[in-house]
């Protein structure tokens, strides 16, 4: 009697919660049943069931769940009959009654300012103001299909733009906003796209990063300061402790998320994209809660093997593993949600579960990922997430177990039903016998499954008759001549059917016996236990493992040293631990190894050429999502070493081009671009891993036609600067912001604590923080440049503004002013012989390199392009034959010199002791047409070896034919008839592509 | 040889009875004929803008004082002109000012334009092109179904009327391809078959078929149906622009359907997977540019490299090019295509006849150049060293018909003003 006066209480509470404050039209409903569930086996939570258990709810809530309970009086009561009981599903993932926003007008002409009206942020992908909770509406249809896949809470945010706002939890049912609406603000959503915004910035995945970190700042400084008002940065400001979430579009943008999260402390839960297990212990390692979708590549139709041949292998092995995704999660114990998110149909998700259960996901593990681990992470498991006293009645039936055959009956969702699939209790199966006034005792056999019987009537031969049944209704029919309506009641079936004559007649089927019932098939799970190999990266030529540092004497080769020893005939060199140890004839054994003399290998290289690794000062490969942020005249924030892509096959392509490190350059689209980022082409390996460590930083400097956009068409004529009377105010602007900037910190970092503590410190500024690292000759300007007017500008500017100009990178008319380049001491990145593309390139020569050489100008040949970064060998040739450089200073224009340029010459760039063993082995003179590289080394270990490169194109051509006859084997519908791979985007300077 | 040399001893003898006309010897130098052989020390004769003597040196006796002027040439590689097909080079000269680009005119099918008289043979690209050894380049417009006509030109002439080898060499078609992209570049989208494939396809069988009866009529004058007639009489070639092993051999069957008479494939990047129809049908190939990167991420990295050889071993006839970004400026370096082709197993001399014999076939011209042969046009050039190699490619004598052209350009005119600076 307490507990029902205590319940009762509870119930006056959250009825009067609810519904109290609104007036009633009309006669106020207080009545509210109970619902009494016996008989099931009910999942309490996720790893917890009560056999034959009873659920109790009332006006929302769960009143009571266990075995065993009494049942108060004036209960509906639903006899499950062993049916099973879930915890309602949770997604965090959703925009579910969030409209839409609609996309603005596009317009030809760029917009560089924000258009949306009032006190908020100046780009208009940052809106941390959205409240979706304001603009949620209930909706019936969208609701319905989340119901039907087992969810009755979603957590629904506008998926739009970048800083995106917040998002509300809400439940499913058709009850009004106020009672479905759990938290309003339960999380923030982000992510690295800017959505229907049709502001230029950003144009590209550095740009949003570099958007995203300022913002961040920014608004840590707005709230310390207050200047003035911001809706924007409030709202974020206020948004801090929520749960912070991610939409990671791209697995590689996990460790570009992390980087943000680690250098604002901020803990994001991320929303993955399936394709997790392609990196899983740097996800691992990144320690993000995840949201994952279920959204398993569809099969490919392989029937045409010439179609077939044209679907990359990447893809195939993703097909095969992607299932796999989540088992690999939780076997790595990463925490992880499960979201219906990313599906084409609704109908996929609960299959694609099930396909994840047989690929050895456990179902407690995806009970949990669907009830707890969501609400957990939203601080609800009070209210959802298991089904206990005073939780919300949310929850599901199910015919059997949901992640074997069971199918969903009822979803109910605050207490509300949903019926989903019809449950089918009667059982019209056996054996009867007919009458009526004109059959006598007929034989009729109705057999087939519970929920589509089949009838057969004995006299009434061969005819097959159509059944239809609705609960205690059945409808037997065939082509006219006899057609039935029945009802079931007991033993009897008893109903009408019209003749051909159009005549009624009344039946009546007596049943006889039950059928003997033939053993329904019992589900036996099988768990396929073969977890596919990842490769690294998961495509053709992809590593199975790091390569092993050697311990190698290359014995009797021509050794281009690069130093002053010149070019040795008949030597060795020897490398250990990632170093070069010894270089010269002879070399023994124990004199380089001294008594550590086990396991060396010798490579007897006879009649081969060794060279230190090619240096590309000058590259666009391995790099995500835009080698351009090409919105701003200005934009020394955005950073390429934030968008490194480690698994473009063209660092392997190159590495068979004897190429060892790289600088991934931004692009020509603006006068100060992006900073750059210098890598080695460590194939393989993570982004992280193959940036050069304490490398110096640079930047991307611009002049000409690009920065001016003049090949840009008749529509981008607005963007400062026009002309290159514009170019140098841009220079000059942009320098003298940053002096003033530079003296505001260091007026305010040499005040004391307490002083610091009393005044508000001025405003950082990613862009101006990098113009003033050059000022302070801690970054290195690599400056895209062609005629001599311009570069002699940028000098002027840069003497009088008191800084350098590292490199002219092109300086296709350096030849013109190299007296000028070498009194400013910049060094000349050219190309051999490009020329013609453009107006201002009419006047270069294949005299360039050797021209800047003679004239003391440090040179290097680079290649601006994926395909000629495969040749720089043959490239740097052509210094000898246009120019007449020697052989050996050709050679360094590819090797040495940038390496000056990176300021790297310490480490890389020639073979003496102690600098990495980035080398090359080469069959011929590394200058001439007809050499290769055989081997390709970096810190030592063997990245490429063309005897290697023979065995991974058999591995991968079998790995191929292994998983088409999969697919070939696969049941799956509606394979994709995709046919043939997209080609890469290649990115040059000029490349302006963006979302 | 007896009688070679007999006939040899004859010519010369009968050569310099008519001393008006300019004679001219070569001795000692690596000849690379063209067709497929090498003469290590030879001795070549040029009368009347035609080659005379081509011989080794060590074989015949040669008479100094019949000739006009003698070149020793010991150690030097002298081959013919290189060729280099289906090429805008001479008909655009800056990529990034539309005002240069005279190559692809509007509309989708242009079978009547034609690329000669357009061609502008001071273009100071075309200059750079001839002092690498390029010295003929098949002009050819670009773009839509039916492009147009190219012709053949020489790297040196005062007008495009005199810089003509052959005029309207043929026509060419752009086949469709079967399939298109789909998504966008940073999400990893894919290609599917192209569904206006089919639709493209009927446009080619009405046009073909058009053609055809135009052909045998008397109709009135169709400017773009008469210019098609000569795909059916054999004065024309057909140029099929197709890669996918799908669209080549619909191309073949669909142009042998309509009795062309000469096909050529132009491309054809897919070419092993089809080279049996490719043999049984006698398709010579323009490839696509050596120097270019595999066609996806599973092909093997040097699969362009190795191609040409795979396809002699089929005994398909094929002719290198420099299709692609920047294909005037870059056709300069056209012959060091053909050394890497080397360097990945092609035989010597067979590069050399990928870029003279073979393309002089291609197009009908190889009675009179693409290879040193006696009483064929005296068009080939001399380099200090081995020209397929670019270290050692450096051209120091060139003749077109017999005629010494200047070695000189405009980037050479720029290096010698500037290192005097």
């Amino acid at each position: 009697m307490r507990i029902y006066l205590l319940l009762f209480f509870c119930i006056c509470f959250s009825f009067s919660q609810a519904q109290e404050s609104f007036p009633i039209n009309g006669v106020k409903e207080t009545f509210k049943p109970v619902h009494a569930f016996i008989n099931a086996n009910i999942y309490i939570s996720y790893n917890q069931i009560i056999k034959k258990g009873t659920l109790l709810i009332q006006d929302g809530k769960i009143l009571n769940v266990d075995s065993n309970l009494s049942i108060p009086e004036g209960s509906i009561v639903h006899d499950l009959q062993g049916d099973y009981i879930y915890p309602g599903f949770i997604d965090l993932y959703s925009s579910y009654g969030v409209k839409t926003i609609a996309k603005s007008k596009s317009s030809s002409y760029p917009q560089y300012e924000s258009n949306k009206k009032g006190a908020y942020h100046w780009n208009e992908a940052i809106h941390p103001e959205v409240n979706s909770s304001e603009i949620f509406e209930v909706n019936k249809k969208d609701a319905i299909r989340y119901l039907e896949m087992g969810f009755t809470t979603v957590l629904s945010h506008s998926q739009n733009g970048i800083f995106r706002g917040s998002g509300c939890l809400v439940n499913l049912s058709s009850k009004n906003e106020n009672e479905n609406i759990i938290l309003p603000k339960a999380a923030s959503f982000y992510s690295f796209k800017k959505g229907t915004s049709k502001q230029r910035y950003p144009t590209s995945l550095m740009g949003s990063i570099a958007l995203i970190r300022q913002t961040l700042l920014d608004a840590e400084w707005h709230e310390n300061t207050n200047n003035n008002t911001n809706l924007s940065y409030n709202d974020y400001n206020n948004q801090k402790d929520l749960p912070q979430i991610f939409d990671i579009k791209n697995v590689l943008s996990y460790s570009r998320l992390f980087k943000i999260s680690d250098e604002f402390e901020i803990d994001f839960i991320a929303k993955g994209n399936g394709k997790e297990f392609l990196i899983v212990d740097e996800i691992k390692s990144v320690g993000f809660p995840l949201i994952v979708p279920v959204n398993f590549p569809k099969a490919y139709d392989v029937t045409n093997p010439e179609d077939a041949q044209e679907i990359s292998l990447q893809n195939l092995k993703n097909w095969e593993t992607a299932p796999f995704n989540l088992k690999i999660l939780s076997d790595n114990d990463i925490q992880f949600c499960i979201t219906s998110s990313d599906l084409k149909n609704n109908k996929e998700f609960l299959t694609n579960l099930r396909i994840a259960v047989t690929k050895g996901l456990s179902q407690e593990q995806a009970l949990k990922a669907l009830t707890v681990t969501p609400a957990r992470i939203l601080g609800v498991e009070e209210k959802i997430g298991s089904l206990e006293k005073n939780k919300s009645a949310n929850f599901l039936i199910t015919s059997g177990n949901i992640f074997e055959q069971g199918f969903i009956y009822e979803t109910w969702s605050l207490g509300e039903k949903n019926i989903i699939k019809q449950k089918i209790k009667h059982e019209f199966r056996g054996y009867y016998t007919l009458n009526s006034d004109q059959f006598k005792d007929y034989f009729v056999e109705i057999s087939g499954s519970k929920s589509k019987p089949k009838v057969k009537i004995d006299q009434v031969d061969s005819m097959a008759f159509i059944t239809k049944i609705d609960k205690d209704k059945i409808i037997i029919s065939n082509t006219n001549k006899f057609r039935s309506t029945g009802k079931l009641s007991d033993n009897y079936i008893k109903g009408k059917y019209q003749d051909s004559l159009g005549d009624f007649h009344t039946y009546i089927m007596k049943k006889d016996s039950s059928l003997i019932n033939k053993k329904e098939k019992e589900f036996i799970l099988e768990i396929d236990s073969v977890v596919p190999k990842v490769w690294f990266p998961n495509k053709s030529f992809g590593m199975i493992q790091k390569p092993e540092q050697g311990k190698i004497i290359f014995q009797n080769a021509t050794i281009w040293t690069n130093e002053e020893l010149g070019i040795l005939k008949e030597s060795d060199i020897a490398i250990y631990n990632g170093k070069i140890i010894a270089v010269g004839k002879e070399l023994k054994i124990n004199e380089v190894f001294k008594s550590d003399t086990s396991n060396v290998k010798l490579i007897n290289s006879e009649g081969k050429h060794i060279t230190s690794g090619i240096i590309d000062e000058h590259s666009h490969i391995a790099i995500s999502s835009g080698v351009n942020e090409s919105s701003q005249a200005v934009t020394a924030e955005v950073s390429i070493a934030d968008v490194i892509n480690p698994f473009d096959h063209n660092i392997y392509r190159q590495l068979a081009g004897g190429v060892t490190s790289s600088q991934l350059l931004h692009g020509s689209a603006n006068p100060i671009g992006g900073q750059s980022a210098i890598i080695k082409l460590r194939w393989g390996q993570s982004a992280e891993e193959m940036k050069i460590k304490n490398s110096d930083g640079f930047i991307k400097f611009a002049l000409g036609e690009n920065v001016k956009q003049s090949n840009w068409g008749s529509n981008n004529t607005t963007r400062f600067p026009q002309t290159r009377m514009g170019v140098e105010q841009v220079f000059f602007d942009a320098f003298y912001r940053a002096k003033n900037y530079k003296k505001k910190w260091d007026t305010y970092n040499k005040l004391s604590q307490r002083k610091k503590r009393s005044i508000n410190p001025p405003r950082e500024d990613l862009e101006l923080n990098i113009l003033a690292e050059i000022l302070d000759q801690k970054r290195f300007i690599t400056c895209h440049s062609y005629v001599e007017s311009e570069i002699n500008m940028l000098m002027h500017v840069a003497d009088s503004m008191g800084f350098k100009i590292n490199t002219f990178t092109h300086i296709l008319e350096g030849y013109k002013i190299a007296d000028k380049l070498f009194k400013h001491g910049a060094g000349g990145s050219t190309f051999s012989d490009w020329w013609a593309y453009k107006f201002e390139v009419n006047d270069a020569i294949p005299y360039n390199a050797t021209l800047l050489n003679n004239a003391k100008v440090i040179t290097a040949i680079n290649s601006d392009d994926a395909e000629m970064g495969r040749r720089l060998n043959q490239e740097a040739a052509k210094a000898i034959k246009y120019g007449g450089t020697s052989e050996e200073e050709a050679w360094k224009m590819v090797t040495l010199n940038p390496a000056k340029l990176l300021h790297l010459d310490k480490k890389i760039g020639s073979l003496s002791v102690g600098k990495d063993a980035d080398i090359v082995l080469w069959s011929d003179n590394p200058l001439s047409i007809y050499a290769k590289a055989e081997k390709t080394f970096i810190d030592g270990r063997c990245y490429f070896d063309i005897n290697q490169n023979k065995f991974l194109e058999s591995r991968d051509k079998k790995e191929r034919a292994r998983i088409i006859n999969k697919l070939n084997q696969s049941k799956e519908k509606n394979k994709i008839k995709v046919t043939k791979q997209k080609k890469d985007k290649l990115y040059h300077c000029d490349t302006l592509d963006h979302e | 040889m007896n009688k070679l040399k007999l006939i040899i001893l004859i010519l010369t003898v009968s050569c310099s009875i008519s001393s008006a006309q300019e004679k001219t010897l070569f001795i000692g130098g690596i000849a690379h004929l063209g067709n497929g052989e090498k003469i290590s020390n030879s001795v070549i004769s040029v009368v009347d803008g035609k080659f005379d003597i081509v011989a080794n040196l060590s074989e015949i006796r040669i008479d100094p004082q019949a000739y006009d002027t003698i070149y020793k040439i010991y150690g030097k590689h002298v081959y013919p002109g290189f060729i280099v097909p289906n090429t805008t080079l001479g008909i655009t000269e800056i990529d990034a000012v539309r005002a240069t680009h005279d190559f692809d005119e509007t509309g989708s099918i242009n079978p009547n334009v034609r690329s000669v008289i357009a061609y502008n043979p001071q273009s100071k690209i075309v200059e750079t092109v001839l002092t690498n050894g390029v010295l003929l380049a098949q002009v050819t417009p670009n773009g839509g179904l039916v492009s147009g006509q190219s012709s053949l030109m020489y790297l040196n002439g005062w007008n495009w009327e005199d810089a003509i080898c052959k005029i309207d060499d043929g026509i060419h078609l752009h086949w469709p391809s079967s399939y298109y992209n789909t998504g966008w570049w940073a999400e990893q989208g894919e290609t599917k078959r192209n569904k206006k494939y089919q639709e493209k396809i009927k446009e080619i069988h009405s046009l073909f078929e058009k053609a055809l009866a135009y052909s045998t009529s008397n109709n009135l004058l169709d400017l773009k149906m008469e210019s098609m007639k000569g795909l059916f009489s054999g004065e024309k070639n057909l140029y099929i622009h197709a890669n996918y092993a799908n669209d080549i051999r619909d191309a073949i069957d669909i142009s042998k359907l309509y009795k062309i008479k000469k096909i050529i494939l132009v491309g054809a990047e897919d070419a092993l997977m089809v080279s049996d129809k490719i043999t049984e049908n006698n398709i010579p190939l323009i490839l696509n540019r050596i120097h270019r990167l595999p066609k996806n991420e599973d092909e093997s990295i040097d699969a362009p490299f190795t191609q040409a050889q795979k396809l002699l071993q089929k005994n398909i006839l094929f002719s290198f090019s420099y299709e692609g970004d920047m294909e005037a400026m870059g056709a300069r370096n056209l012959p060091f295509t053909a050394g890497t082709a080397v360097a990945y197993g092609l035989d010597y001399e067979e590069a050399v006849k990928a870029i003279t014999l073979n393309p002089a076939i291609i197009m009908g011209v190889d009675n009179k150049i693409g290879s040193i042969e006696q009483n064929k046009e005296a068009t080939f050039f001399i380099s200090e060293g081995d020209a397929l190699d670019i270290r050692t490619n450096n051209v120091t004598h060139i003749f077109i018909k017999g005629n010494k052209i200047s070695t000189d350009n405009h980037q050479k005119r720029l290096f010698n003003k500037y290192k005097k600076k």
